[in-house]
């Protein structure tokens, strides 16, 4: 079982990068065992989210209109106004995080979910972006196991290997 | 109470890390990101634990506003202490440091001025009676 003390991100995988000219977007795969309904709450239910999320949600993000995403983890807060412009339960969910856009897609994979993420963080955030998401993407995993080891986001992330992912990913993208 | 964390807007992180740095002669700080957000902070190298400077993103309107404004007027964004503007002075222009004002004296100490090449002017003081600690 994973827990807090013995969690550590395997190989840098999972990711690749769309590039148009110097607007880069970050695409992120992960299969995951539960049911595209659980991982649909997962990504859009305030209390869920505060498991594993590199941001709060200040409502349900499962409904179009406007929302708050409070950055977590960086010494000062950030609050983000969003705009969920796409919720369409379990399948598609796009809104928009800072000055970046996120669109989820949840395919079922047998009794899984393929969850797949375009996110436009921007060529400079790219490998920092993948590594981060890599470590939320784990402790996603362990919150649909319903064994949550906590979230690991922003500095504290650090501790978690964080850097040698970023390495691994500045590697990989650069060679796209 | 205590002041730990100093700001200063910067156009380009990478850009900021590099002058920081290698130029001026800071150390790298912390390091991390999340999301579209990086939290940068170098420190003396005199003063490892001491205050950080932190090497924040413009990218808000109000940002980017006020860094051109002190730019606009001359004015330095931050101003860092040094025992001998001259000898900064020299160790920096062959690294490629662009000076808006060379070292002059003034009332009580001697400036210098120059770009940080990331939209801000940082200006360069040795006061003449610096209590050392």
């Amino acid at each position: 079982m994973i827990t807090r003390e013995n969690y550590a991100p395997g190989p840098a995988a999972g990711a690749h990068v769309q590039k148009v000219g110097d607007r880069w977007t970050l695409v992120l795969v992960r299969e995951l065992r539960h049911s595209p309904a659980k991982v649909w709450d997962a990504l859009t239910d305030p209390a869920e989210l505060r498991e594993w999320a590199p941001f709060d949600a200040d409502r349900n993000l499962g409904e179009v209109g406007a929302a708050k995403l409070s950055t977590v983890g960086m010494p000062v807060p950030i609050v983000s106004e969003t705009t969920v412009t796409r919720a369409e339960a379990p399948r598609l969910l796009e809104y928009n995080w800072g000055e970046n856009d996120m669109r989820w897609e949840l395919e079922p994979l047998g009794a899984g979910t393929r969850l797949t993420l375009w996110h436009n963080i921007g060529r400079k955030f790219v490998a920092m972006g993948a590594a981060g998401w890599h470590i939320c993407f784990d402790v996603l995993d362990t919150v649909l196991a319903g064994q949550p080891i906590g979230r690991i986001v922003g500095g504290e992330a650090v501790s978690f290997d964080w850097k040698r992912l970023r390495t691994e990913y500045e590697k990989q993208f650069g060679n796209e | 109470m205590k002041i730990k964390i100093a700001s200063i807007y910067v156009n380009d992180q990478e850009k900021a890390l590099r002058f920081y740095t290698e130029v001026l002669g800071f150390v790298k700080k912390s390091d991390f990101s999340n999301g579209p957000f990086r939290w940068l902070t170098v420190a003396s190298a005199e003063e490892p634990n001491g205050v950080e400077l932190q090497l924040a993103l413009n990218d808000n309107p109000v940002a980017k506003t006020y860094q051109q404004g002190l730019f606009d007027k001359n004015q330095p964004a931050m101003l860092f202490n040094v025992d001998d503007v001259q000898k900064e002075y020299d160790r920096m222009k062959p690294l490629g440091a662009d000076f808006t004002m060379p070292p002059t004296k003034t009332t009580g100490s001697t400036i210098a001025v120059l770009k940080d090449t990331c939209g801000n002017l940082v200006q360069l003081v040795a006061l003449d009676r610096w209590e050392k600690k």
